[in-house]
């Protein structure tokens, strides 16, 4: 083997290692949740019984009802405010800007429990009583930041002449905003609304603090589990089924979409 | 464009009531006598404090809580230096697929990922604190590699081929050019990993055990289980100030590096 | 002609800085009118006040006889071709055009007659379904044109649209516009800095400087009757000397008179005078009224580029000795040493505060070791006072390699000229061959050797020693005395000729009275 290929091979090693680490529990889960027995340490033969079980679990479909109710509703929200606020942002005084978006960034510089003691304190002290109403603000508060911080940086990258060039041609500022600026931010829009989705879907922490007696999220089912449960790891499974699927999807119908592009104009 | 700068009112009205009214209360809670029954009453005192800091069962958690946010960063940075390096050599190709191959588990559920951990592990016969590293190595990881690559990635190829030009071999050419240009990234990195360690308190519970305690679980007993606000907003801000800190100096460190 | 758009005490500031200082300004139907300045004068900003992206200060805009100041730009009757063309990256060519038309709700078939005629008056029948992304810059440009002309406005705005071009297609864009306008003869307001896109499409310039207009005038105007030296740089090449003015018809230039046309002027004002490069004719030099050496030329096309003195500037000879002088060598180290005795002026020694790197880069001091590696000294002692003689200072290196050589310090030797107001001075040096060999630029070698400067006597500020003459070849260069003459600026003139011309080669100068154009002082130099 010459150096460069050593090298290579070195490094394509390195990479394939720090994969096997990342990949290792995901895999541990997938290949438990066809576990006959109940150990999380013996793998006893292949069944179908924790996917069964799941589905016959009250508690645990609940929990996910709940996820997905959560995740819908904060991911709606925090979508259209946030994509209504950073375009005032983008528009307004650098000064008034920034000192929002000082304010915006703080929960996500803040560590979740302090956000999250911090709204259940909110709740509590007025003496409004915890539930999925107090569950769902929370996930809206904590879900419009990122939506803010993943379209700002494509608002500013827009061409300011372009907004102005729509000014120019007669559309008032509504028309500019709705035909020029929407469809061109259009795609931040949907990764802002992505993460959203996923960061309520995820959230543990806040859950915790602000969901109501009885309400209660994946994470927070996970967490409470008081003997070890391998139908967690069937959901777990098709959750990394249904990600997965999603993640390929999203970074696959760029590439697909633009070869079409690409074809139609070759025919031109 | 005045008239669009109205779009952001309704969330500076929620701005106001959700995240800057929270901060208040759990200053006031803070900075105020345990008035029991969790209720607030305005008798200002410093005891909250004082408390924390004179108990030394309380600094031993909050130098756990430090020392191990601080391997699981610095062991992330050496492992994930070499991968994001690795990564960057790769074909334009191969690199967006090994980023996508990175971020597809940071989507899934930590819980769910700490859980699977929990059943790896009882494989194995590690102290406490080993398993929690372990998790917190593994939950950050990405992370850290992610931020380093961009920097790397973002830098002009033509530097290196400029330093190869001027004499440089290719470890002289990593030390002077590719390592002090990817130093933000490592800085992102670490803001990105040691502040959430420090807070995180599902790992340690999930893969510690009930005996391994770290800040985050201890604001947790004092809000959930023992039910003084008081304290427990106290430690939450000590936390926070602690983190405000370690930013402002990392955001220092930062600048001094660009500038030299 | 009518007039259109009138701009009344235009003031605009940003952030303290004034930009625009109080613009009056009219512009009239069917004109092609041209802003031409540097970046930075304020044209750009009158333009998008005009547009109503920006508000003014102070002052009023007048358009058809409105006032426009409160009326929001998709209001306005005016269409802009951006900078970078900001065409909608989201729509194609087609809708790109048929925006303003949408806007206006017109029906489908309208809009397509009209995109269609606007397609083909840009020369891009048939585009109309491409990707907007993916046209080249020209291209991209006809589009802009096209978006903005199909809503018939009455003024269209041009911010420098073919800055982004190349230059084939930004000459070919000139014509092309040119054509445009004249087609659809509406108002052009162009905004550019470069001055041959103003003087090749305008029907009227405007120049502006620093927030100002110098001029406004037709192209012939501008080129021929500058009304400042500004304005006359800014626009074609020129030679632009002081003058003062003797009688009507008579003006001074260095201690000469010569004749003009223009009477203008009081008897004793200062003023610039301007000669055209190509306004100058080369004869014989006892028949030229002024005489010179060509001190480059160069060839550009259809004509050579000529720089001419016709005087030289001040100038110092110094002696250089060239000396070969041994290295010491340390025989317990391997370490060698060298270095040159030097002479150093005693002004400089009472006024500057002189280092030992001082002393280390005149003396030319160097050590290195066996393998060529260069070694740093660390210790310089000497017994140098500030007055005039001949004293030691010696040079070592930490393993105590070491070299003594003669310092001369000197009283210093100006020269000074009161009518340039230029001094200059240098002092003798000591060289080796070697030294003399291994430079890579010998010219500005020679001028740290010999620590040759010039300044201006009024406020001591730096000037640039343009010529350094000298009589060896640094290749061949033996021991020996050698006179170094470093000399400043002279007069030089450029002038443009068919004829072919060598450096050094003596000509004459000859021009006419109506060759010298007099010009008012500029009151702001850039």
């Amino acid at each position: 083997m010459n150096k460069k290929s050593r090298w290579s091979f070195l490094s394509n090693g390195y990479l394939l290692l720090i994969l096997l680490f990342i990949y290792l529990p995901i895999a541990y889960i997938v290949l438990f949740s066809f576990n006959d027995g109940k150990s999380m340490t013996k793998f006893a033969g292949f069944s179908l019984r924790w996917y069964e079980a799941m589905f016959k679990d009250r508690t645990m479909l609940e929990s996910i009802r709940t996820t997905v109710v959560v995740a819908v509703i904060a991911t709606a929200v925090s979508t259209v405010v946030g994509t209504i606020t950073a375009i005032g942002l983008s528009k307004a005084r650098p000064l008034i800007r920034t000192a929002i978006l000082e304010i915006n960034n703080l929960p996500v510089m803040n560590p979740d429990i302090v956000t999250a003691i911090g709204m259940m304190l909110l709740f509590i002290v007025p003496g409004v009583s915890l539930s999925m109403t107090t569950l769902i603000l929370a996930h809206i508060t904590f879900c419009i930041p990122y939506v803010i911080l993943t379209i700002m940086p494509k608002l500013r990258q827009l061409d300011d002449n372009v907004a102005e060039a729509a000014l120019d041609l007669g559309a008032n500022p509504w028309q500019a905003l709705i035909k020029v600026i929407l469809p061109q931010i259009y795609p931040a829009i949907l990764s802002g609304a992505l993460i959203a989705f996923s960061m309520s879907f995820d959230d543990f922490v806040i859950s915790f603090f602000t969901a109501g007696v009885g309400v209660s999220n994946i994470s927070m089912y996970v967490y409470s589990m008081k003997r070890y449960n391998p139908s967690v790891n069937a959901l777990s499974t098709l959750i990394v089924v249904v990600v997965t699927l999603i993640l390929v999807l999203t970074n696959l119908i760029p590439v697909i979409k633009d070869k079409r592009t690409k074809k139609e104009e070759q025919r031109l | 464009m005045k008239s669009f700068f109205r779009m952001t009112y309704p969330y500076i009205l929620w701005i106001g009531l959700f995240i800057v009214a929270p901060m208040i209360m759990i200053l006031l809670y803070a900075l105020t006598k345990d008035g029991g029954n969790r209720t607030l009453i305005f008798q200002f005192t410093f005891d909250n404090f004082t408390r924390f800091f004179s108990d030394p069962t309380f600094m031993r958690v909050l130098w756990t809580s430090l020392r191990i946010a601080f391997l699981t960063t610095v062991f992330c940075i050496l492992i994930g230096y070499p991968a994001a390096l690795f990564i960057a050599n790769l074909s334009e190709r191969a690199q967006t697929m090994m980023v996508l191959l990175l971020t597809l588990p940071m989507w899934i559920n930590m819980l769910l990922k700490t859980y699977a951990w929990r059943g790896i592990l009882m494989n194995f016969d590690f102290e406490s604190e080993v398993k929690v590293f372990i998790g917190m190595v593994y939950d950050f990881l990405p992370y850290m590699i992610i931020q380093i690559h961009t920097s790397i990635a973002k830098m002009d190829r033509e530097l290196l081929t400029a330093a190869y030009d001027l004499g440089a071999n290719r470890w002289k050419s990593f030390l002077k050019v590719t390592l002090p240009l990817s130093v933000p990234g490592i800085i992102s990195g670490i803001t990105l990993v040691f502040l959430p360690a420090v807070s995180s308190f599902v790992i340690p519970k999930l893969l510690g055990g009930g005996d391994y305690v770290l800040i985050g679980n201890l604001i947790e007993t004092f809000f959930i289980t023992t039910g003084n606000w008081n304290f427990g907003s106290a430690i939450s801000l000590i936390m926070a100030l602690i983190i405000i800190a370690s930013m402002w100096l990392t955001k220092k460190l930062d600048r001094n590096t660009q500038e030299d | 002609m009518r007039k259109l758009i009138e701009f009344r005490n235009i003031v605009k500031s940003f952030d303290g800085q004034v930009v625009l200082k109080g613009v009056n300004l009219n512009i009239n139907e069917n004109e092609f009118v041209t802003l031409l300045g540097p970046s930075g004068c304020g044209k750009t900003t009158l333009l998008r006040i005009l547009g109503g992206f920006l508000e003014q200060d102070e002052g009023t805009v007048i358009f058809d006889g409105q006032c426009i100041d409160k009326v929001p730009p998709y209001k306005r009757e005016i269409n802009t071709v951006f900078q970078k063309y900001a065409l909608f990256p989201h729509m194609n060519v087609y809708e790109n055009i048929a925006f303003g038309l949408r806007i206006k709700k017109m029906g489908n078939d309208i809009i397509q007659q009209k995109v269609n005629r606007m397609l083909s008056l840009v020369n891009l029948e048939g585009y109309g379904k491409r990707n907007v992304t993916q046209l080249s810059g020209g291209q991209q440009q006809r589009v802009a044109i096209a978006r903005a002309l199909v809503n018939e406005p009455n003024v269209l705005l041009l911010d420098e649209p073919l800055g982004a071009l190349d230059l084939k297609l930004r000459k070919e864009m000139q014509r092309e516009l040119k054509r445009i306008q004249q087609e659809v003869g509406i108002t052009f307001i162009f905004v550019t800095h470069d001055q041959e896109e103003a003087l090749t499409m305008s029907d009227k310039i405007v120049v502006m400087n620093a927030g100002e207009i110098e001029q406004i005038g037709t192209p012939l105007e501008i080129y021929n009757e500058p009304v400042n030296a500004y304005v006359a740089r800014f626009i074609g090449e020129s030679n632009i000397v002081t003058g003062i003015v003797k009688s009507e018809d008579c003006v001074r230039i260095d201690d000469r008179d010569y004749e003009t046309r223009e009477y203008r002027f009081k008897e004793g004002e200062p003023v610039d005078v301007l000669i055209r490069p190509e306004d100058f004719d080369i004869v014989k030099p006892k028949d030229g009224i002024l005489r010179g050496v060509v001190k480059s030329a160069v060839f550009k096309g259809v004509h050579y580029e000529l720089m001419v003195e016709t005087k030289t500037g001040v100038s110092k000879t110094v002696k250089m000795n060239v000396v070969t002088q041994h290295d010491m060598q340390n025989t317990a180290t391997g370490e060698k040493i060298s270095a040159n005795d030097f002479y150093v002026d005693s002004d400089d020694l009472e006024n500057k505060e002189m280092t030992d790197q001082d002393f280390i880069s005149i003396a030319n001091a160097q050590a290195w070791d066996d393998n060529d590696r260069d070694i740093s000294l660390t210790r310089v002692t000497h017994n140098i006072e500030k007055k005039p003689g001949v004293y030691q200072i010696t040079f070592a290196t930490d393993k105590k390699t070491e070299i003594t050589v003669k310092v001369y310090v000197v009283h210093p030797e100006y020269v000074e000229d009161p009518r340039h107001n230029i001094g200059i001075s240098a002092l003798d040096f000591f060289i080796t061959p070697d030294e003399i060999k291994e430079s890579m630029a010998i010219s500005t070698d020679l001028k740290t050797w010999a620590s040759a400067e010039a300044w201006n006597l009024q406020d001591d500020s730096p000037v640039e020693i343009t010529d350094v003459n000298f009589d060896f070849d640094p290749a061949t260069v033996t021991e020996g005395s050698y006179d170094i003459t470093f000399a400043t600026q002279g007069r030089e003139y450029k002038v443009e000729t068919t004829q072919r011309l060598e450096e050094g080669d003596k000509v004459g100068l000859s021009f006419g009275p109506d060759d010298l154009h007099l010009m008012r002082k500029a009151v702001h130099e850039i």
